[in-house]
């Protein structure tokens, strides 16, 4: 007879309920992000702040990136803070507006719609954005654990949150001009705040727990995350400070400097936990995850020759490739590898929990391995080709690579597909 | 990696099922990963309690691994009452990983 003695002490993981939406809804927000950039490369030849450019931009953000790590973070909360997810309602309700309210936002960004429709999608947004980090910090609370990856989750979440309330005032100062300046003054606070502030802060918290735990290495420093966080924060806030006083460009070498200093000790973080693994093979998933690490540095470079241009009024193509190597680059390479080392679990969790024997698949087998690889090679062919279209202003070179990166994301959804839908042989 | 036990020979019986509990994601058995610190066996109540670790505390694939462990001990010994004592005190290090185990994950 069974008798579970674990009830009481094993903390029950999340539910799949709580992730899968988020996954399916970014999967899918992926690929109509591929579709839109291969219906509109003449985009890159235009201003930044083009509706077009602007709904892109936030179906990635916003429907691929965000909604991923919504989802991921439902997951992984307990791994990081060492406690149990608060409220799964919450998770429920923050899928919901999110879901309502990203794709009034992106339709009314391609349309340029700036009254009701905008507004009503930044609202719902923020309903979303206000549960998960309700969640976050009631989890954080009930687990009495304080360490340095609660710490980024926190700060990530509130950053996200800050994002979110500025860009409702950005949409509201659309119809009804309240702030100081046009809507385009502040695009680059906005988008900063985003970025380092949400997914560079979420993505180095979650990574530097996750990388050395699948590859089971021995290596852990918490005295350098602590440097990580506090380099990346104050970055961010000496950048928010200058921005707010309109200093001169050469004043934003400082945050650059403090956000290149983080990014290098993450990857030295990372190269030690590879160097001290247990487990020697590393799979596909981890190596495109550990690419991604690689990939940091190119939003880095054309940041640096951002700040130059910036100065000399003009590369607007070059702000283009900033924006796309972080979005199509950076967040897509971890997330086309972390979502295949995450959402097999998910699915093998609810699938054979309690009932695994020594004829259950492992859950690595409930995705394709070679599509993975059609996968990765199409992504990459794409992302480089689309490099070279937007730093040579070149349409078939666009063109060619949006249909690669579009042909990735069919590739990326089929498999996706596959795994939620597996059916186990019993 | 050892596992202590007050029965030398029962505890080997329980082992040699548990070498079939595999953690699903890193594809090591529970005993070379090292997840098992004890087995104890109480003649008096028929009870046995397996003193066992994860990886890390709320491990998604914690349920699966302590259910899977469960069960193997509870089939190897139809007639005992099994219960777990789930300790993140010491808490699970690569140290605990058997020579079999690092040769395995050394492939």
């Amino acid at each position: 007879m069974l008798l579970s003695g674990t009830d009481s002490e094993l903390q029950q993981t999340t539910s799949y309920k709580a992730v899968l939406p988020f996954y399916i809804f970014a999967a899918f927000s992926f690929l109509i992000s591929c579709i839109l950039l291969l219906l509109n490369t003449g985009i890159i030849q235009e201003h930044y702040f083009h509706p077009k450019t602007l709904a892109i931009t936030h179906l990635m953000a916003l429907g691929w990136g965000t909604m991923i790590i919504l989802g991921a973070s439902h997951q992984l909360l307990p791994v990081l803070i060492e406690g149990k997810l608060d409220s799964y309602p919450l998770a429920i309700l923050s899928f919901i507006f999110a879901a309502t309210g990203i794709p009034l936002l992106v339709i009314s960004f391609y349309l340029f719609n700036t009254g009701l429709l905008m507004q009503a999608g930044a609202i719902l947004i923020n309903a979303s954005v206000i549960c998960f980090f309700l969640n976050v910090i009631a989890s954080i609370e009930g687990s009495k654990k304080y360490n340095v990856h609660a710490l980024f989750m926190a700060a990530a979440s509130l950053w996200l949150f800050i994002t979110t309330f500025f860009g409702l005032m950005l949409v509201f100062n659309f119809s009804r001009s309240w702030l100081p300046q046009n809507s385009i003054e502040y695009l680059s606070l906005h988008a900063h705040i985003g970025l380092a502030g949400w997914f560079l802060l979420m993505v180095l918290g979650v990574s530097t727990r996750l990388i050395p735990m699948f590859l089971i290495s021995k290596y852990s420093n918490p005295g350098i995350l602590w440097w990580i966080f506090g380099l990346v924060n104050t970055g961010l806030l000496s950048f928010i400070v200058l921005k707010t006083l309109q200093t001169s460009e050469e004043y934003y070498y400082g945050p650059f400097l403090l956000i290149l200093a983080a990014l290098l000790l993450f990857a030295g973080y990372c190269y030690q936990a590879y160097k001290e693994r247990i487990r020697k093979h590393v799979d596909e998933q981890m190596k495109i995850s550990l690419l991604s690490v690689g990939m940091l540095f190119l939003p880095l470079i054309s940041l640096l020759i951002v700040i130059v241009f910036i100065t000399e009024k003009s590369g607007s193509n070059i702000v283009l490739l900033y924006g796309f190597s972080i979005f199509f680059g950076w967040i897509t390479a971890i997330i086309l590898g972390m979502t295949f080392k995450t959402l097999p679990f998910i699915i093998w969790n609810k699938k054979y929990r309690t009932n695994a024997d020594i004829k259950t698949p492992a859950p690595k087998d409930l995705f394709s391995e070679k599509l993975f690889n059609i996968m990765a090679i199409l992504y990459l062919t794409g992302f480089f080709i689309f490099i070279a279209g937007i730093t040579s202003l070149n349409d078939i070179l666009l063109k060619s690579g949006a249909v690669s990166l579009l042909m990735s994301a069919i590739v990326y959804v089929w498999n996706v597909i596959k795994v939620v839908l597996h059916k186990t042989g019993k | 990696m050892e596992v202590l036990s007050n029965n030398d020979l029962y505890c080997t019986a329980a082992l040699a099922g548990l070498y079939h509990v595999y953690d699903p994601e890193i594809g090591l058995n529970v005993v070379d990963l090292g997840l098992i610190y004890r087995i104890d066996f109480n003649e008096s109540d028929k009870t046995i309690i397996v003193t066992m670790t994860l990886t890390t505390q709320f491990c998604p694939m914690g349920e699966s691994i302590t259910e899977g462990v469960l069960q193997s001990v509870s089939h190897a010994f139809k007639d005992y009452k099994v219960s777990l004592n789930l300790v993140f005190d010491p808490a699970w290090t690569s140290d605990r990983i058997s020579e079999e185990g690092q040769e395995f994950l050394n492939r």
